[in-house]
């Protein structure tokens, strides 16, 4: 069948990024150990090319295209930028990282730019397929990354849990998938959701497919009871990895959730309602109670993300415009924040040394005061303090919730994020009121990374001010349909 | 359009960012600063400050965030307009007197900095007309007091009072987003402008109760109320100015700044006044009494803070619009004496380098003149007459005088002020008599002496304010109070009367009985602080707060370890079990049967056996699992009764497959099994096998359900497409063939490809790996003594062209009959490893180049140039085009492109499965032992 040209313009950003993978890979075989670094000066290019096409073939009516399989419309054009830019951050912070313990190889960019590669595939996706197949190519390479530090017997240990549990999860996501396509015919949303809007919930096959999609995307979102990775691969994983894993992926199993739920079952926003309703509360309590009691950070970030992922799905579950703009707000904020915590602790990391502990960030102030000011942005935001912008983030999704009278859901939410905001808070106090350890060094790090983080930081502050550019990008991003 | 209002609340905030900036050319630049924003901040307020005083209500509004139709909205009336002159005015004075307060090491742009962001959230509270924007204010004066508090970081008590101030009140502030979130659903709006109106409709809502004790939570954390005071008394950490600013007229007063605000839509049902009223009371005596025994200065101060904020908040509860009246009127009242009382505090402890009331004593000869302003003070906090506490004193009063008489138990709330009343007449008197009076100083760390003039100057004023009010109430305070009233009340204004003598009446008389009892108390402290004493820590909230602290985090940390355990095995029961309760949720909710409309086929006993045997089959797979190389063999018997399956259903070309690889996966199983020990050990005990039993029983019985739900539907199949165009439009009549050489031939390019990278990988990987392994056992006797029999070695050769002769025949006849590249190139390979096997690598390899690489390239090379020889013809890549040659013996033939395709696929499958199964018989010594010892030896 004849294939016309005009189907790659709308992927340009995706073949940017799948060139530079190409080029770092092939490049990366030539390079000297001391010229390394180039595989990352190579790799921020390609990025930074990717969201200037981003920018220039976005905009305006939906298109599809790719026979169906794919799509270009408001959602996808905004969340491939805020991919890409989470990413870039990604990158910049791991570098240091990486130099440090002589791991700055291209295998790293590879991975890290394949599974970059995959969420914007999932995210233009307008077919199950298309879906499935970014999600595995981002879960392949993340899983990898876990790995990455090869003599590292809890990177193997968790990138191996990673492994097994991801696996079920797509596996069950695909047993999903070929549920929906058995009661339907189809798999590009579009006609999936004609043919259940005509066939109803009648049939018993398309429940047990919207079981487990809803499975699916709670693994891929880490919520509770499908969070069991979470933990572990946040806390084994090198800490690069799990910047990679728990930034930029938030996004992309939003857009899973979105394309797959919204998009292709529309018209069963009830069934699938009830079970986010069970995973959000789940999520946000267990994930808020559970990380009072961590003393790992990066284990703590990990039920942060927990709890976290409960409130995206409270937009979500809302099932109207105005609460998916506020999860798609939601999970894009989340992923700047959960960028900078991470960025810091790799800040705080040097030569034989990682900052996993609280008490590792003891006494940042004294070390670096600008650091300091910075995580303690990012902290407030987690715990939604005014004005950083992860207030506002809270702020939407609970009034989704309310409109819907869901009353008691939203106070749920309140109660769990007063328990949250406890264990943010200690973070603070570790930074500002006690002493360094005595061993620890001045940190040294180079400008690129504080211009990153300084960015990152202030960006939370200023969204938080000035919301209403994002946010409604993320209102039109649904409006248009 | 006006946007003044914006200004006085932005100009603080960024003047703070100026502030901080300006310190670094020199310490008074940013005092003089901070003072220039607030005078600025003041002016900006001036022009809209007439409209209140006509009972006017200026909303001001811009777009903020429209998608979320939130402005930023403004108002000034009266409530806004009284506690803004207060923010501005004392926070003036408090700029003023920190200027001197602060010491040289002490950072003044920070201080400023602080101050300054705090005074701008407070305007913006005060000044809000969106319950969100007012929600955002709050937690910023949550914050920012933090800052302040914690403004001598390296004191422990400052860091632990400034998180203790900022957990509460931040907390209680989330629970109050909560609860403007109720509102605004109810109301349907978060402007107050249209809440303040619907009253009836908030109060007859069910949300009502919910809303109103979430909303309480923040008002009463931020204020200091029972049982959320104890953060309030460490919060006195903070430099005296802070105190002298957040306990007298701001922070703690947002709380009750809340409960005005909302008066009129919240108040007037008994939930309002059982919980309002109650928190009140509790307050208020429990402030007066700890107030009393204190030793520390501010100690006493904090608590009569906490006292005076519960009579204010009692007051609301009462919520007559008389007692409301009262209540603005002691907040106003409060905040003169109580920061100038706090200012003074703050000398003393300056000029002293204490604040022990037990060592401070006699100042009266150092420093009379602040003794004066002290006094003065204290007397408008006893409730003296004359002075402006005193009014407000008596309004209350009379309010819980006519309680008591419309009340059956309203003597009870008489009573219990009286007493609060005493108690604040004593510690008053306390404040007095032991600081200035009281005998001599006791070994202070400095010799005190007058403070200097601008030092004393705020406190001068706050108390000449003092005077005024409590003796020219009509000329003085009476305009500000009616304007700030008529906000709170939203209603005509109830008649009251300003004037210091009502006549003789109950509440005068409660008035003397407080007066003299409290000097009585005074008097008899000695017993009294005794028994203070020994209930110290035991009314002490702060336990509670500890404890239930405590409890969280115990449970947090049973909860972690219960779950939290890091094994792999439970977190896949977890997540099976989650499963497949979500799964059978789903089954019993639906509604719709499982099993579908589609008529079934008839049983026959062919299916039926060949599912029992595999039944069986798989049954003893398990059984036999820990005896590794028996259940391998089992498990073959699996794959090829599943090929017959295939045949059965009519899929010779699938059982041909299935048989092929069933064949080469046995064959890979085996090499890798020389690695492990012939028995797996048993690792879970048997309780926990019974449980994975029942897990694997219930998880196969829903895919189980699943598949037939699914099978007794009727289901469109894509195959009637390909079944009706492969003879037309592929030219082969094997319709599986013709899919993957034809229809899907891209795909299968692809998956080649990948086999090829995946055989290089493996072989990349494996190249210089050498695992040694046992060759012999223990007795040194080889563990085969003959690994390759002269008669199976003899017969394999024998077969090798056998093999090659039907792996031709299958590759040719594949587009029509079952057959292809695929399983000819599974059978070649079969048929290879087959010589491996039985003669050896050497053998082998002496016969056979083992460079295996150009095999598949090849392949790759021929599959490609296939696809891109249709495009030379014009067709898009991968067209196939076929024609019917005459062979002489074989007959009509039917070459179709698609052949050298299937060529490549055949190359590329022989070569990959080659290079890993030979690889990885190579990874180990045992089948060729000579090599083995060429490695060790090397």
């Amino acid at each position: 069948m004849p294939f016309d040209a005009a189907n790659l313009v709308p992927i340009l950003p995706e073949i940017a990024i799948l060139i530079t993978a190409s080029v770092v890979l092939i490049v990366d075989l030539y390079l000297k150990d001391q010229d390394k670094g180039l595989n990352h000066s190579l790799s921020l290019i390609g990025l930074v090319i990717a969201i200037a096409l981003t920018g220039a073939v976005g905009g305006g009516e939906r298109q599809i295209f790719f026979d169906g399989n794919l799509v270009r419309d408001g959602i996808s054009d905004l969340l491939k930028g805020a991919i890409l830019v989470v990413s870039i951050l990604a990158f910049i912070y791991a570098r240091p990282w990486l130099k440090d313990r002589g791991m700055l190889v291209g295998e790293f960019y590879v991975l890290g730019l394949f599974a970059v590669l995959g969420m914007l595939v999932m995210v233009s996706a307008n077919s199950f397929l298309t879906l499935y197949l970014g999600l595995e190519l981002q879960a392949l390479s993340l899983y990898a990354l876990v790995a990455f530090d090869r003599d590292s017997k809890k990177g193997a240990e968790a990138a191996m849990k990673y492994f097994v549990l991801g696996a079920l999860g797509s596996g069950l996501l695909l047993y999903g998938i070929s549920m929906i396509y058995g009661a339907t015919g189809s798999i590009e949303l579009g006609p999936v959701a004609q043919a259940v809007a005509a066939q109803g919930i009648a049939n018993k096959v398309l429940v047990f497919g919207i079981v487990f999609l809803v499975i699916g995307i709670g693994f891929k979102f880490g919520a509770v009871p499908f969070h069991m990775w979470v933990p572990d691969i946040y806390e084994g994983a090198p800490t690069p990895a799990v910047l990679f894993l728990g930034s930029a992926p938030k996004i992309a199993a939003f857009a899973l959730a979105i394309r797959m739920l919204v998009e292709g079952l529309p018209s069963l926003h009830a069934d699938w309602q009830g079970m986010l309703i069970i995973l959000a509360v789940l999520s946000m309590g267990l994930g808020n109670l559970v990380a009072i009691a961590q003393t790992n950070i990066k284990r703590m970030l990990a039920y942060s993300a927990i709890g976290h992922a409960g409130f995206i799905f409270l937009g979500l579950l809302a099932g109207s415009q105005q609460g998916y703009a506020a999860a798609m707000f939601y999970a894009i904020v989340y992923a700047v924040m959960s960028a900078g915590a991470f960025g810091i602790l790799l800040i705080l990391s040097r030569k034989g040394f990682d900052a996993e502990n609280l008490e590792d960030l003891k006494g940042l102030n004294d070390r670096d005061s600008w650091y300091a000011a910075m995580m303690t942005l990012v902290m407030f935001s987690m715990a939604g303090v005014p004005p950083t912008v992860g207030f506002m983030a809270k702020l939407l999704v609970l009034e989704s919730v309310v409109r819907i009278d869901l009353v008691w859901l939203a106070l749920v939410a309140v109660a769990f994020s007063i328990i949250g905001a406890f264990y943010y808070l200690r973070v603070i106090k570790f930074i500002y009121f006690d002493r360094p350890a005595p061993d620890a060094p001045i940190l040294v790090t180079s400008g690129g990374v504080r211009i990153a983080m300084t960015a990152n930081g202030l960006a939370l502050l200023a969204l938080g001010l000035f919301p209403a550019a994002l946010l409604s990008l993320c209102q039109a991003a649904f409006a248009v349909q | 359009m006006n946007m003044n209002l914006l200004f006085v609340a932005l100009i603080p905030l960024m003047g703070a960012a100026l502030t901080a900036w300006v310190s670094r050319f020199g310490r008074m630049g940013s005092a003089w600063t901070a003072g220039g924003v607030t005078l600025l901040a003041l002016l900006c307020l001036l022009p809209s400050a007439a409209a209140p005083f006509d009972g006017e209500v200026i909303v001001q509004r811009w777009p903020w965030i429209p998608g979320a139709g939130l402005d930023l909205a403004f108002r000034l009336d009266g409530l806004g307009l009284l506690f803004a002159l207060m923010i501005l005015g004392i926070g003036l004075l408090v700029i003023l007197y920190a200027r001197y307060y602060l010491s040289e090491h002490d950072c003044m742009g920070r201080f400023y900095a602080y101050l300054l962001l705090f005074m701008g959230s407070m305007l913006g509270i005060v000044l809000a007309e969106n319950l969100i924007l007012l929600l955002i204010f709050w937690e910023m004066t949550s914050l920012s007091s933090f800052l302040l508090i914690s403004y001598w970081r390296g004191r422990e008590d400052a860091r632990t009072g400034a998180r203790m101030a900022l957990t509460v009140t931040g907390l209680g502030g989330l629970a109050m987003l909560g609860g403007f979130l109720l509102l605004g659903e109810i109301a349907g709006s978060y402007d107050l402008s249209v809440i303040l109106t619907m009253g009836d409709v908030i109060r007859a809502h069910p949300l009502y109760t919910p809303m109103l004790v979430l909303i309480l939570l923040g008002a009463f954390t931020k204020s200091a109320q029972f049982p959320f005071h104890f953060w309030l008394p460490h919060a006195m950490a903070a430099p005296t100015p802070v105190s002298a600013y957040l306990h007298s007229a701001t922070l703690v007063k947002a709380g009750v700044f809340l409960l005005a605000r909302l008066f009129p839509v919240l108040s007037g049902t008994p939930e309002w006044s059982w919980l309002v009223g109650g928190a009140g009371l509790t307050t208020l005596l429990i402030g007066a009494w700890f107030a009393l025994f204190k030793h520390d200065l501010k100690g006493l101060l904090a608590y009569s803070t906490i006292s005076h904020l519960g009579l204010i908040t009692l007051l609301f509860g009462i919520g007559t619009p008389l007692a409301a009246v009262a209540g603005v009127f002691h907040i106003i009242n409060h905040a003169t004496f109580k920061a100038s009382l706090f200012m003074a505090a703050g000398i003393i402890d300056h000029e002293c380098g204490t604040r022990d009331m037990r060592r401070v004593n006699g100042l009266w000869r150092f420093m009379p003149y602040t003794g004066t302003l002290a006094m003065v003070a204290a007397a408008s906090m006893a409730g003296v007459p004359l002075f402006n506490g005193f009014l407000s004193k008596e309004m209350f009063f009379a309010e819980t005088a006519t309680f008591f008489e419309e009340h059956a138990w309203g003597w009870l709330l008489a009573l219990a002020v009286v007493i609060a009343g005493m108690l604040a007449v004593a510690y008053s008197l306390r404040f007095i008599h032991d600081v200035f009076f009281n005998g001599e100083p006791v070994d202070l760390p400095r010799t005190p002496h007058e403070p200097p003039f601008w030092m004393k100057a705020p406190v001068a004023v706050l108390v000449a304010i003092c005077l005024l009010v409590g003796t020219l109430p009509a000329y003085t305070v009476a305009p500000l109070l009616q304007a700030a009233s008529a906000g709170v009340l939203q209603a005509p204004l109830p008649g009251y009367d300003l004037a210091i003598w009502h006549g003789l009446g109950l509440p005068v008389l409660m008035s003397i009985l407080a007066l003299t009892g409290g000097l009585l108390i005074y008097a008899a402290r000695r017993p009294l602080f005794a028994l203070a004493a020994r209930l110290e820590g035991r009314l002490d909230a702060r336990a509670i707060y500890d404890w239930a602290l405590g409890r969280t985090l115990d449970f947090a940390g049973a909860v972690t370890r219960r779950l939290d355990t890091g094994s792999l095995q439970r977190m896949l029961l977890f997540f099976m079990l989650s499963a497949l309760t979500l799964g059978a949720i789903g089954f019993i909710g639906g509604g719709s049967s499982l099993t579908g409309p589609r008529v079934l086929l008839p049983v026959d006993g062919v299916s039926i056996l060949i599912a029992l045997v595999l039944v069986a089959v798989a049954i003893g797979t398990l059984i036999l699992h820990r005896q590794r190389l028996t259940a391998l063999i089992v498990m073959g018997a699996l794959g090829l009764l599943i090929a017959l399956i295939f045949v059965k259903f009519s899929a010779p070309d699938l059982a041909l497959t299935q048989l092929t690889v069933e064949v080469v996966t046995i064959v890979l199983l085996l090499l890798a099994l020389y690695f492990l020990p012939q028995q797996s050990p048993a690792e879970s005990s048997r309780a926990r096998r019974i449980r994975d039993l029942g897990v694997a029983t219930l998880a196969g019985g829903g895919t189980a359900a699943l598949t037939w739900a699914i099978l007794s539907r009727p289901f469109d199949s894509i195959s009637g497409y390909f079944l009706a165009n492969s003879v037309p439009g592929g030219g082969g009549a094997n319709v599986v063939n013709v899919i993957l050489v034809d229809f899907r031939g891209f795909d299968t390019l692809g998956e080649i490809t990948v086999l090829a990278l995946a055989g290089l990988g493996i072989y990349a990987m494996l190249r210089e790996l050498r695992l040694p392994g046992p060759t012999h056992d223990d007795a040194g006797r080889p563990w085969n003594w003959d690994a390759h029999p002269t008669i199976m070695a003899a017969l394999a050769r024998l077969l090798l062209p056998l093999a090659l002769l039907v792996s031709v025949f299958i590759f040719l006849r594949g587009h029509n009959l079952p057959g292809g590249g695929f399983i000819a190139g599974l059978v070649t390979a079969v048929a290879l490893i087959m010589q491996y096997l039985t003669n050896g690598v050497e053998w082998t390899h002496r016969r056979l180049s083992h460079d295996l690489h150009p095999l598949i390239g090849w392949g790759l090379l021929i599959g490609t140039l296939t696809g891109l020889a249709s495009l030379i013809f014009g067709y898009p890549f991968l067209t196939s085009t076929f024609t019917h040659v005459h062979w002489p013996v074989v007959g009509e033939f039917e070459l179709a492109s698609a052949i050298a395709f299937d060529l490549g696929v055949y190359l590329v499958v022989v070569g990959a499965t080659l290079l890993i199964l030979v690889h990885l018989g190579l990874m180990h010594g045992a089948s060729h032992p000579k090599q083995g010892i060429q490695q060790e030896s090397r």
